[in-house]
């Protein structure tokens, strides 16, 4: 899922900055396996958003998908 | 497991052997699918099958002597089908479907002397395969002694066609031949192999074909001299599927003869073989033979589809029948075997049957049913082992089970003391980890009642035997349970256990055989019950015994004795004791596979209508959680103070069961062995507010309110969390263990109300770390 992007309007707010989040690239790993994908994160802390829509779907597939290479 | 144990196992599973109809025809028709193609009225299919195997469906088809009839399963229960008959109809209805390949022309060239149906066997199973062929007959015509036959009984049409259809695949036909000794002794003399159709050419004309032919190879003494057809070994009788048999063998022979290899190797399932089909038809209605309307016509196309209809299509299954597991993905133990065995051998890419190996239950109902004891259950087990060892277990699979197992062996549910007030004991009742989880105030009633009635000290342990552990193939963590368990009894003075869970006692009897053990059943049975309090339900219930009590019967007994005592009505279903279905716990089925775990709880319910009773904690709470009403046995013999309908009694969920579990070691030490209470870590003070929805999703999706809690003390704590000003809801994520867990709440005065939550496997760089 490298190079994939969760980016989407969000009314979730850092609770500690009280920053709107915004786009940014992180590394998600799974059994040895790295992904750069795109998420929503705090601008100053990086606080970061996975939304469900993203865990219970791409995620899941994924680490599913890991499992059982 | 390697090839050799891979081949021993799927020749064990005899749903691929020959139907008994198939077994006993000399060139192996396929009845069974010629059946279902008449009976789904599709002739072409049926025609089809004939086509496959019979030389010469238009003559075979209609004369057929039919030596697989006697041998017809549904002869055990009426008439046997007229196979005969059908065929007739069909080959009388239908135009041929299917023309086989010829083969490349080979070297080689043989002679067939004779026009018999043998003979003409002989000529087209050589001529398909490419072989020069050259059939030489003194008739008029092919077909021998049939060629005497009424038109009624095979059209005459039925030889120029035949003469048609070898020509098509090269056979040279030489009818009206001058068949003299000399011109016999020029054929031997310019073909590599000459096959005699007895039927025609008789030992007058050929002297060395007097000789009787090897029975297995229908080869002569005089090399390259081959023969077969005529009449029967008593020489009276006339079989036409012997004349076929003869042909076709002897036609494989001079192949072989040709490529110079073995004529006889490995040629025992040619012709009439043995079958081990094992066709079950208990329960199956009696039916007479369709009479066709008009006898001398035979069947019409409706006749021939309704008496085709009396096939039952033998083949086993009878694991299948009852397996949900087997059911759900299409497999009977050869195909399961072999599927396991090409998933091990996959080095580099996906493993597609890991889910599959993760969700039989291990129950063994399926070894019980067998007719050859196929250990499907140990295969699995095993295969996960082997996961493990090797890393491809899929981590998500058992980790939710083996972290409840790690909290049930936790300080805060296990203990393990002797009797208040003594200091040895002679008894120690273990009520395993579900029915602590399940109905904790039932393990403190049955406690008490234990630690009145019996001398000597009964002293009480919390724990788990470490059966989730054996189920996922974790076999160090299943050893060192076991090990640490051993330690505690031994610490107690060896006390003889008594065993609330059939699980808990299959796993000691097994691996700790050094303890004595009753269960719990067998102890209540051999005591005086409880009088007064207890109350007999009024309604018949059906009785549903664990798939861990298979092996144990006298446990099985104590209970409809106990049943007996309380004035109970039970009834028993046919998948009961030995045969009992798994709940969906079994195997930790319901975990590596939820879906299917709602559906083997659903299937153990749906055996009888009535509201159920069971003895395991699980398959009552996972029954339950099914939507039927059932009941624990042990709510009966020790009811509740507030007289709650047991069978009402929902499923708790992994959530509440957790808490029961901690919470009954507390109100234990609380009530009687006095002392500083555990200390409960900060995170389970905070007050969730769970809606009944929102509670079934955490169940469904293995969030536990306790996961809940440490998210939104870490959210508290770090003051790292997400808000939307639109509504003031809150978002944390937090990973305990391995799995990262996000909670959407709302703070209130009361607690916090818990709007969703979700988790993913896969790590982020922060949250949590």
């Amino acid at each position: 899922m490298s190079g994939y992007s969760f980016i989407e309007a969000t009314p979730w707010q850092c609770a500690g900055c009280r920053l709107p989040l915004t786009p940014t690239t992180v590394s998600l790993t799974y059994l040895n396996s790295v992904f750069n994908v795109e998420l929503m994160a705090c601008p100053r802390c990086g606080m970061l958003l996975v939304p469900e829509s993203l865990a219970a779907g791409r995620m899941l597939e994924v680490e599913q998908l890991l499992e059982d290479k | 497991m390697d090839q050799l144990q891979l081949r021993a196992f799927e020749n064990r599973c005899i749903q691929e052997e020959l139907p008994f109809c198939t077994a006993a025809c000399p060139i192996h028709v396929d009845v069974r699918a010629f059946m279902a193609g008449l009976a789904e009225g599709n002739l072409r299919e049926a025609r089809k099958v004939l086509d496959r195997t019979m030389p010469f469906p238009e003559i075979v088809g209609r004369l057929c002597d039919e030596p697989c009839r006697p041998f017809c399963k549904r002869g055990e229960i009426g008439d046997p089908l007229a196979i005969s008959m059908l065929e007739r109809a069909c080959v009388g209805m239908t135009a041929p479907v299917l023309k086989l390949p010829k083969l490349p022309a080979k070297g080689g060239t043989v002679a067939v002397v004779g026009g018999g149906l043998s003979g003409m066997t002989a000529a087209l199973d050589l001529g398909r395969k490419g072989r020069k062929v050259t059939l030489v007959t003194a008739a008029e015509g092919l077909g021998g002694s049939l060629r005497s036959l009424p038109e009624t009984m095979l059209p005459r049409e039925a030889f120029p066609q035949a003469a048609a259809l070898l020509e098509g695949y090269g056979v040279t036909l030489m009818l009206a031949a001058d068949l003299t000794v000399e011109r016999i002794a020029d054929l031997i003399a310019t073909h590599d192999a000459v096959y005699f159709d007895r039927d025609e050419i008789g030992p007058q004309l050929v002297p060395q074909a007097a000789a009787q032919p090897d029975p297995l190879t229908l080869a002569l003494p005089a090399e390259g001299g081959f023969a077969g057809g005529g009449l029967g070994e008593d020489s009276s009788s006339f079989s036409v599927i012997k004349q076929v048999k003869d042909g076709r063998r002897a036609a494989l022979t001079i192949e072989r003869y040709l490529q110079k290899v073995s004529l006889t190797a490995q040629r025992d399932k040619e012709g009439v073989c043995t079958t081990r089909m094992h066709t079950v038809i208990t329960g199956m209605a009696s039916s007479a033979v369709l009479i066709p309307a008009d006898p001398a016509l035979g069947y019409t196309t409706a006749e021939a589809q309704q008496e085709a209809g009396r096939c039952i299509r033998c083949e086993c299954l009878e694991c299948v029948k009852q397996c949900v597991y087997l059911q759900e993905y299409k497999e009977y133990p050869k195909t399961l075997v072999r599927k396991i065995y090409n998933n091990q051998a996959i080095v580099q890419g996906t493993r597609n049957a890991n889910r599959m190996i993760n969700s039989c239950s291990l129950c063994g109902q399926c070894t019980v049913i067998c007719p050859h004891d196929i250990p499907v259950p140990e295969l699995c087990r095993t295969t996960r082992q082997d996961m493990v060892h090797n890393g491809h277990m899929p981590p998500s699979a058992h980790d939710f089970a083996l972290e409840d197992m790690h909290f049930s062996l936790s300080e805060s549910c296990t203990l393990a003391r002797h009797q208040p007030g003594t200091s040895a004991s002679r008894f120690l009742f273990y009520p395993g980890c579900q029915l602590a989880g399940s109905s904790p105030e039932t393990v403190v009633r049955t406690y008490r009642f234990l630690a009145g009635r019996l001398q000597g000290g009964v002293g009480l342990m919390l724990g788990c035997c470490g059966i989730p552990a054996r189920w996922a193939g974790q076999e160090p963590l299943f050893a060192e349970t076991m090990d640490r368990f051993k330690a505690d009894i031994a610490r107690l003075g060896n006390p003889t256990l008594i065993t609330a869970c059939s699980s808990c006692l299959s796993i000691f009897d097994e691996f700790c055989s050094e303890a004595e053990i009753v269960s719990l059943w067998e102890m209540l049975d051999s005591l005086e019950l409880p009088t007064g309090k207890t109350q007999a339900p009024g309604e018949t219930l059906t009785l549903h015994d664990p798939c861990t009590a298979r092996h144990q019967e006298t446990l099985r007994l104590s209970v409809r004795s106990i049943c007996g005592k309380l004035g109970m009505h039970i009834v028993e279903h046919d998948c009961n004791g030995p045969l009992a279905d798994c709940c969906g716990y079994g195997g930790l089925m319901q975990f590596a596979n939820p879906q299917l775990g709602g559906k083997a709880a659903g299937m153990k319910a749906g055996r009888s209508e009535h509201a159920g009773l069971a003895y395991c904690a699980m398959c009552r709470d996972n029954l339950a959680a099914s939507g039927h009403r059932v009941a624990h046995l042990l709510d009966y013999i020790f009811p509740v103070a507030d007289g709650q309908n047991p069978l009402a009694r929902s499923n708790p969920g992994f959530s509440r069961r957790h808490e029961n579990r901690a919470r009954l070691k507390q109100d234990l030490l609380n009530s009687l062995w006095p002392e500083a209470a555990v200390l409960q870590p900060e995170h389970r003070q905070i007050t969730l507010l769970i809606s009944r929805e929102v509670l079934d999703l955490l169940n469904s999706r293995h969030i536990l309110e306790e996961d809940v809690q440490k998210v939104i003390h870490q959210a508290n704590q770090t003051g790292r969390y997400l808000v939307n000003p639109g509504n003031g809801h809150q978002l944390a994520g937090f990973k305990p263990v391995r799995v990262t867990y996000w909670v959407e709440f709302e703070p209130t005065s009361r607690g916090y109300v818990i709007h969703n939550a979700y988790s993913h496997r896969m790590l982020l760089p922060e949250v949590g770390q």
